[in-house]
């Protein structure tokens, strides 16, 4: 079975993101960027499904500027076989990139998909399900757990009251939970290795997508920062404070 | 505790804008090598130091290393991290590919060392000492010797130690006991010795310990000792480890000021029968096989130096942000940064490491220049300046890591004092760093003796015109001025003390000795003053381009500025120091001490 | 035209989630549809029918909506989409799971999370974890829009009843199926993935009064933890400690008991997004921080906050 892997380039989770002056988006020049932390689970998955042998390849995908290749550089340094970049001027919106997933779903025709259940950018939660949608086919979000039984994939997932585990068809969608597994270190003769590995590049007019504009950024503000904090006489006012003002009880 | 990042903003600029890293490889016709492909591997390396090995650094030194049953317990967690480093084969950068080496650049060595030993100063040196080994073994060994046990050492899956000292030969080796006697396909060792780093641990199946000793015929003197190969295990036929006790081990352990987690042993050879050993190269050349080793052995000391005080600094930064105390008139408080003394400690910490750094990756980069070199003339030349770096790498780095572990603790105040806050310990482990693998005075020794006045002062002649081209850029540019008349008379005053050097070592026999550290400090000071020029040259080239993070560049400038105001200066006094010659120092009769 | 609230629930009880995800709809326009998706929820209807504001409950009542499995959720939603200019969930596990497939499907972005209705078509999300909030308008003609429900009021209860109306189409994709489910035990939480702490300083004086911060986290869910000082004093074992060389916490509530925030204290949780300090020196660092100070004797707060949780 081949395993599809989508990573995204996005800001390093060690740095803290800061607004730009003009307030028209996060100031990313020169920051330090990495694969986002749920595409490495997403990776670090499929490589052990492919260790244990129910995996043959590993196939990567990542959409945006060139830098891109970066993060499937890093990808195949960690053990995944070949790489994908759908090249693009800047990040697209969720959908558009589910489009140009679909494309590359189409072609490659992996038995499961396993995506980051969301960017620590964009925090939107969205693509794997928006991919699954498009497809017609059945889902895992937020995954602890994934193993192939019989001819389905079951999905142990992490949802509010605690976990539920759903059978899947497949081909099917996997997004990926922090506690699904604790992602490898790249080795060294390994990073060596993935500079020879095969990596294509490709455009959305290659794939027949025209990206759309479904929504525009009006701004972006810093969060409002800590109060001066207030003084409380008893402990009435500190919950009825806390229950209404702060809502956190 | 406290975290470590990787500074990669300032190792990617040395590397690509001071090393010029990149037209080095092309002009080395590397493929595929650049310093793209550094950043991408220094990125891994960060991980792996920053998540698995600096968090070790507090425990290893409250708990450090202990002795039971002659065999040395490592502190808790440094066997799972030295497994995870040797997974991901990082044992293998530079070693050859012929072994199962990665083949790749000595400035890689060098800067991913760095994270080593920022992220954890004693663990460090385990696969410090075990490169070291590595290197004597291709270097001198015969090809069965290296087909025996290099591989594994690359691999990580054995480590290696180098055993010199003994109880009566320190600096001076020719005065080594330790016995070799011939018997049959090996060697059976007998003798003590001490101050062995890492010489015992439970991390790896085997050890390699790489021991000086001296054969029955032996001439007296350095020109007697024999270098050898002994396992802590025997090894079978097909060169397994088997799980033979080899007649070596640790009888004690030392109670140290620092690295407290780097177990530092007396060993003891030949207790029973004698520890089966294996000559590397041939008899009585042990010395000079060491000597070969010294100068990357003493640039990797020196870069723990800057490894340490970055360290420090990233701690002291962190706590002069959110130490809040001070008081504004309207009431409000603020944090320790603000105050100008503070800030001076900071930027004299900052721009002395980014002059440390640029110094331990341009000498580290001459060793690939010259491996590299396309003519035996070029060859030279860049080992010549390896050689003249390496005193210069060693001494001053170690010296001003000193200095700037010294002020990461004062930033703390009291609570630097507190070993709990976690300074004291970098001011404690780089102690250890201007005193092993020579000394401070020997480095200085070296650079007077061997490299200046043995070549009549040529090679530092020409460094000094090396600077002199760089002072010449500096005057072209008009901001710059004030940098170009520093530069121009720190080359003057190189070249006084170079002139002052070779006209009294010969009428005054203490000259020399009573100069070195000074003459050594100001090379130093000088080699640095020079590579931040180059930096601000550069940085003001890119800001003008537009490329790259204009804050990052902007403070290299003032980085840059910081080191010609307050660091340069100091060569005024060695001058000063070194033009008194040796009266004051020699003249008191040592019944008046 | 009109906005669809799709209920969060367990086919017994409406959760508390739709009633905040009600109120950010409330912002976006008057004509409030609900819809309750499950198997045998018409008790969930009922209590959904009393909620101010919603003027029509839509009941879809089939096994294939049990475990609102989102293949079949996606696909009721979507087929009742065309009637509706925004489409709202709360941001839970499971609108977080059905709703991306309901925008996809109707070729619509989703916007995620809202945390303020700027008007119709605009709102404010957190990105970057919080660390920059974007205001987005959306371009599509049917918005889908999950609310992040902290940021919102719950909606009120009404006197009245709004109509329910049965929706009888079955979705059923048959491409996944429920296997089971653990729901979690009422342990008390990690200390670093607790939404609600409570710490206790030196100032709790021994080991054993600690069982009051205990009754206090009973009630609220919320993990304890301990300041360096305390565990020094060998109050607590170290596992507990907060701070710089303990752990690194950010909750929504932390509360500070007899702590008066050391430096190295106060790296470890200077993050949470709200900060309560209780403690008898009003001097105490601890409260340049809090968001909210007590000063008073825990001896005699602890056991009045317990009570009155």
């Amino acid at each position: 079975m081949k395993i599809l892997v989508t990573v995204k380039r996005v800001i390093d989770y060690n740095v803290k993101a800061r607004v730009n002056a003009d307030n028209t988006d996060v100031d990313l020049a020169n920051t330090k960027m990495a694969l986002n932390p749920f595409c490495e689970i997403a990776v670090e998955e499929a490589i052990r499904l492919k260790e244990s042998g129910t995996a043959t390849e590993v196939v990567v995908v990542s959409i945006g500027p060139k830098a891109c290749q970066e993060q499937i550089r890093t990808s195949l340094a960690l053990g995944a076989d070949r790489g994908i970049h759908i090249e693009t001027d800047s990040m697209p919106e969720s959908l558009n990139v589910a489009k140009l997933l679909a494309k590359v779903v189409n072609a490659e025709q992996p038995g499961l998909i396993i995506m980051g259940k969301q960017a620590i950018d964009s925090d939107n939660n969205q693509t794997g399900q928006m991919l699954a949608a498009l497809l017609d086919i059945p889902q895992g979000t937020f995954a602890s757990k994934v193993e192939l039984i019989g001819d389905k994939v079951h999905v142990t997932r992490e949802v509010d009251g605690g976990l539920q585990t759903v059978a899947l068809n497949i081909p099917a969608i996997v997004t990926t939970d922090l506690r699904l597994n604790e992602p490898r270190y790249a080795s060294l003769p390994n990073i060596m290795k993935a500079k020879r590995k095969p990596l294509v590049v490709q455009t959305p007019a290659d794939l027949g997508i025209e990206l759309k504009t479904h929504s525009k950024l009006l701004k972006v503000e810093a969060p409002a920062e800590r109060q001066a904090g207030i003084k409380v006489n008893s402990i009435e006012e500190l919950i009825e404070k806390l229950k209404n003002e702060a809502k956190v009880i | 505790m406290s975290e470590y990042n990787h500074p990669y903003k300032d190792v990617d600029f040395v590397i690509k804008e001071i090393v010029e890293f990149d037209s080095f490889c092309q002009n080395a016709g590397l493929a595929d090598i650049n310093s793209e492909f550094a950043s991408v591997i220094l990125t891994e390396a960060a991980k792996l130091g920053s998540d698995v090995i600096a968090p070790l650094n507090t425990s290893g030194d409250n708990q450090g290393a202990s002795l039971k049953d002659n065999k040395v317990q490592q502190a808790d967690g440094f066997k799972e991290a030295y497994q995870q480093y040797m997974e991901n084969g990082w044992s293998s950068l530079t070693a050859e590919e012929e072994y199962g080496g990665q083949n790749l650049p000595n400035l890689f060595g060098t800067a991913i060392n760095e994270i080593w030993q920022s992220s954890n100063l004693a663990f460090s040196l385990c696969p410090m000492l075990t490169q070291g080994a590595i290197s004597a073994i291709k270097h001198h060994g015969s090809e069965e010797l290296k087909n025996t046990w290099l591989p594994n050492m690359i691999s990580g899956l054995w480590t290696g130690t180098m055993n010199l000292t003994e109880p009566d030969a320190g600096t001076d080796l020719a005065a080594i006991k330790t016995k070799a006697i011939p018997n049959a396909d090996h060697y059976l060792i007998s003798g003590q010795k001490i101050f062995i780093t890492w010489g015992d641990h439970q991390m790896t199946e085997n050890m390699v310990h790489l021991v000086l000793a001296r054969l029955p015929d032996a001439p007296s003197g350095v020109k007697g000792i024999s270098l050898f190969v002994v396992p802590k295990f025997l090894l079978d036929k097909e060169g397994n480890t088997t799980s033979q006790l080899n007649d070596a081990h640790c009888t004690a352990l030392e109670h140290k000021l620092g690295i407290h987690a780097s177990p530092t042993c007396s060993m003891s050879f030949g207790d029973n029968q004698g520890a089966v050993g294996y000559i590397v190269g041939e008899p009585h050349k042990g010395l000079s096989y060491m000597f070969t080793m010294m100068n990357h052995a003493r640039q990797d000391v020196g870069l723990q130096g800057l490894g340490v005080s970055e360290r420090s600094y990233q701690q002291a930064l962190e706590f002069a942000k959110e130490r809040i105390q001070g008081t504004h008139k309207d009431g409000s408080r603020f944090s320790i940064i603000k105050f100008p003394d503070v800030r001076r400690m900071l930027m004299q910490m900052k721009s002395s490491i980014e002059a440390m750094r640029a110094l331990a990756y341009v000498a580290s980069n001459e060793t690939d220049k010259s491996r590299y070199a396309k003519n035996a003339q070029d060859k030279t030349k860049h080992f010549s300046r390896v050689e003249l770096y390496t005193p210069i790498v060693k001494g001053w780095l170690t010296e001003l890591a000193q200095e700037i572990t010294y002020l990461g603790t004062q930033i703390h105040g009291g609570m630097g004092f507190i070993e709990e806050t976690g300074s004291a310990q970098h001011y404690r482990d780089a102690r250890i760093l201007t005193i092993y693998e020579g000394t401070t005075g020997i480095q200085a020794l070296d650079l007077v003796g061997r490299k200046t006045l043995f070549d009549k002062g040529e090679q530092l002649a020409e460094l000094l015109n090396d600077i002199e081209m760089t002072a010449k850029e500096l005057q072209q540019k008009p901001q710059f001025n004030n940098l170009a008349v520093s530069l121009e008379n720190a080359i003057t005053t190189g070249r006084e003390a170079r002139q002052w050097l070779l006209d009294n070592a010969q009428t005054d026999k203490s000259a020399a000795g009573s100069v070195s550290v000074n003459f050594m400090m100001m090379f130093g000071y000088i080699c640095g003053a020079w590579l931040m020029a180059k930096a601000a040259l550069k940085a003001q080239a890119l800001l003008d381009s537009g490329e790259g993070e204009r804050a990052f560049l902007q403070s290299k400038l003032v980085t840059t500025q910081f080191y010609f105001d307050h660091l340069l200066p100091r060569i005024k006094t060695n001058i000063a120091i070194i033009q008194s010659g040796s009266d004051s120092i020699m003249s008191l009769a040592e019944d008046q001490f | 035209m009109a906005i669809l609230i799709i209920a969060e629930h367990d086919n017994n009880i409406l959760k508390a989630a739709t009633l905040n995800a009600i109120t950010a709809a409330s912002q976006m326009g008057d004509e409030l549809h609900l819809l309750v998706a499950g198997l045998d929820c018409n008790l969930v209807a009922q209590q959904a029918s009393k909620i101010a504001g919603i003027k029509k409950v839509l009941i879809a009542d089939s096994e294939a909506y049990q475990y609102q499995l989102a293949e079949n959720m996606s696909k009721l939603v979507t087929d009742l989409a065309s009637n509706y200019c925004h489409i709202v969930s709360p941001a839970t596990t499971t609108g977080k799971n059905f709703m991306p497939r309901v925008a996809a499907l109707l070729d619509v972005a989703q916007i995620s999370d809202i945390v303020k209705v700027v008007s119709e078509n605009t709102f404010s999300r957190p990105i970057y974890a919080g660390n920059a909030i974007a205001t987005v308008e959306s371009l599509d003609a049917i918005k889908v829009i999950t609310v992040r429900g902290t940021a919102f009021d719950a909606a009120k209860q009404s006197d009245l009843s709004a109509p329910i109306e049965i929706i009888t189409a079955v979705h059923d994709a048959q491409i996944s199926e429920f296997v089971s489910e653990e729901v979690a035990v009422s342990e008390r939480p990690e200390l670093t993935a607790a939404k609600v702490i409570i710490s206790g300083g030196r100032g709790m004086g021994n080991g054993e009064n600690f069982t009051l911060l205990e009754s206090v986290a009973d009630k609220l869910g919320a993990a304890v933890g301990a300041s360096r000082a305390a565990v020094d004093a060998g109050f607590v074992p170290n596992d507990m400690q907060v701070g710089q060389t303990g752990k690194i916490v950010a909750p929504d509530l932390y509360i500070a008991v007899g702590i008066s925030g050391a430096i190295q204290h106060l790296a470890g949780m200077k993050d949470s997004k709200i900060i309560v300090a209780i403690n008898k020196d009003e001097d105490a660092p601890i409260f340049q921080v809090a968001d909210y100070g007590l000063v008073a004797d825990l001896f005699e707060v602890l056991p009045q906050l317990t009570d009155k949780l």
